[in-house]
């Protein structure tokens, strides 16, 4: 229960951590747009280069990076294979019994490797490493802030996110004193059967529903407190700003879009389908 | 005799990452048998942890725990054990209740025990007695009881192991006088019971002066003294000193004895102060 790690923001002082978290979000998108632009290995080269300076410039140590890669190994490792195995082609490489490898099939599996990691790796720069939590929702709401017209509520949806995201920390801390005090009356929750496990957790789940219940309903009651009534008419304490750095990064992502689509018509190489 | 000895104990949280604290360094102290300790510092001293120690929810990083003499941590898996002779109240314990009913709640550490069903359910009622719980309370819903009686079944869950040791945390914040009042008779019943040890945390000066023999004063994860209570209360300027401070009525007789007045010893209680402040208005 100790290792729920509540979000990645890394505080640091970069340039990408000043960017405005709207901008960040468009260009997270649009990034992940650019990796799937990629089709030969000039511009799955550029895409790779894109993401080693981004990492650079965002100040946040690769060691850190290379965790948030952990929990893909597996999905990474099972789209290489498939892809190495399964893709057929023109030039055979390898041949053993039923399994067939080619060169077209080789390049795939690192071209596909190289795409998801860049995927994680933009879309965590952009987004979770150098974005607190509750920028990001503002910047949602922002954003999806059109679609109030066809009366969605965006607003609600993006303080319902808040608050659960405030709260996780919170529960997690709650979750294990109540167990330390289960424990304490020497409740078990490693050994025996599974089902044994589940009923151990009774002790746990009931006052942790209670306490979350009543947290709820204590923060309603001061949010009601501070007049709280929906986001009709609300003004922000923080107004979100658009600086000239912000459309530079942009413009850039979309120059490199371009970029990319350029290498891929005078490509060289093998090319992917 | 010590009941719980401390030897050497160091620990630390989050070791080996920007957020490592040391909460406690090389604390090596002593809990009499028999008698009412009270630890007391500021937040973040080391007490909580120190009580997580006491009853193996924790373990030291180096040093040992020592309960009659034998290492509470020589068998890892016989740590349950040691649990119910150390038995934890931890803070606000009324939100550690989860049964249907107070009887069934009481009854789940001598539960987990394996005890008969005859001997919980006369523990139970045991337990219940020296909280002081109606009967016509047991086979209420916990949920409708109030907050004193809340925290009375808490404690009687705990109770109810029948513990050599009861270790408690803070056990009459957030209640009003009344309720905090019953806490503290709630202890010095289950002392004079039993005769068990007790080991109280707690930020109210006046509430360790009613009911602790010991007092152990932590700062910064050490041992900054130990005595008698009186030993202890009479060295209000080193309290003082780190941020800390004497019950308000022995704070109210230094004055007066600073000003002049004559007062042979300094009273902790009020109820002791009386006669004193009598005599001296006379």
């Amino acid at each position: 229960m100790n290792n729920i790690s509540f979000g990645q923001y890394y505080p640091a002082n970069s340039l990408i951590h000043s960017l405005d978290a709207r901008f960040k979000v468009i260009c997270a998108f649009l990034y992940i747009v650019c990796s799937f632009l990629c089709k030969n290995i000039l511009s799955f080269a550029a895409l790779l280069a894109s993401a080693a300076l981004l990492v650079a410039i965002s100040g946040i140590p690769p060691k850190i990076l290379l965790k948030s890669l952990r929990p893909i190994i597996f999905i990474l490792l099972f789209t290489v294979v498939i892809n190495m195995f399964w893709t057929s082609g023109e030039n055979l490489v390898f041949s053993w019994w039923k399994i067939r490898i080619y060169y077209e099939g080789i390049m795939n599996a690192l071209f596909i490797a190289v795409r998801i990691v860049v995927l994680i790796v933009g879309t965590s720069i952009f987004l979770t490493y150098t974005t607190t939590p509750i920028a990001l929702t503002d910047a949602l709401e922002s954003l999806l802030s059109p679609l109030k017209v066809l009366r969605a509520p965006v607003h609600e949806f993006a303080m319902m996110i808040t608050i659960a995201l405030r709260f996780i920390p919170t529960l997690t801390e709650e979750t294990n004193r109540i167990m330390a005090a289960q424990k304490a009356r020497g409740a078990d929750f490693t050994t025996g059967s599974i089902f044994k496990r589940a009923r151990a957790l009774i002790p746990i789940l009931v006052p942790l529903f209670v306490s979350a219940f009543r947290r709820a309903d204590e923060l309603a009651t001061a949010m009601e407190c501070r007049c709280y009534h929906g986001g009709e008419g609300r003004t922000r304490l923080n107004i979100p700003h658009s600086r000239p750095r912000d459309y530079v990064m942009l413009l850039l992502i979309v120059a490199f879009g371009a970029g990319l689509i350029l290498i891929n018509i005078y490509g060289i190489g093998y090319t992917m389908k | 005799m010590a009941k719980i000895r401390l030897e050497k104990v160091n620990y630390t949280y989050s070791a080996g990452t920007p957020f490592e604290t040391r909460a406690l360094r090389d604390v090596e102290f002593e809990i009499k048998e028999g008698l009412v300790t009270g630890i007391i510092g500021h937040t973040g001293s080391g007490k909580s942890t120190m009580m997580m120690l006491l009853n193996g929810l924790e373990k030291p990083e180096s040093g040992r725990v020592l309960l009659d003499g034998a290492d509470i941590w020589e068998k890892p898996k016989e740590i349950s054990k040691v649990r119910f002779r150390v038995g934890l109240v931890m803070q606000y314990p009324e939100y550690q209740l989860f049964e249907e009913t107070v009887a069934k709640d009481i009854a789940f550490g001598p539960k987990n025990m394996g005890l008969t069903e005859d001997e919980i359910s006369a523990r139970v009622r045991e337990a219940a007695g020296i909280v002081g719980l109606d009967a016509g309370l047991l086979e209420k819903s916990p949920f409708e009881l109030s907050g004193g009686e809340k925290r009375r079944a808490a404690i009687a869950g705990i109770i109810a192991m029948k513990p050599e040791v009861l270790v408690l945390d803070e056990p009459a914040a957030g209640l009003d006088p009344a309720g905090r009042e019953r806490i503290l008779g709630t202890i010095q019943n289950f002392r004079a019971q039993t005769g068990a040890t007790v080991i109280i945390v707690s930020h109210s000066m006046e509430d360790m002066a009613e009911v602790c023999d010991e007092i152990v004063v932590l700062l910064e994860g050490r041992i900054l003294m130990s005595g008698s209570t009186r030993e202890i209360f009479s060295r209000a300027d080193e309290l003082r000193r780190v941020g800390l401070d004497v019950p308000e009525i022995t704070g109210l007789m230094l004055r007066l004895r600073d000003m002049g007045a004559e007062i042979d010893s300094i009273p902790f209680t009020v109820k002791d102060a009386l006669p004193k402040l009598m005599k001296l208005l006379k």
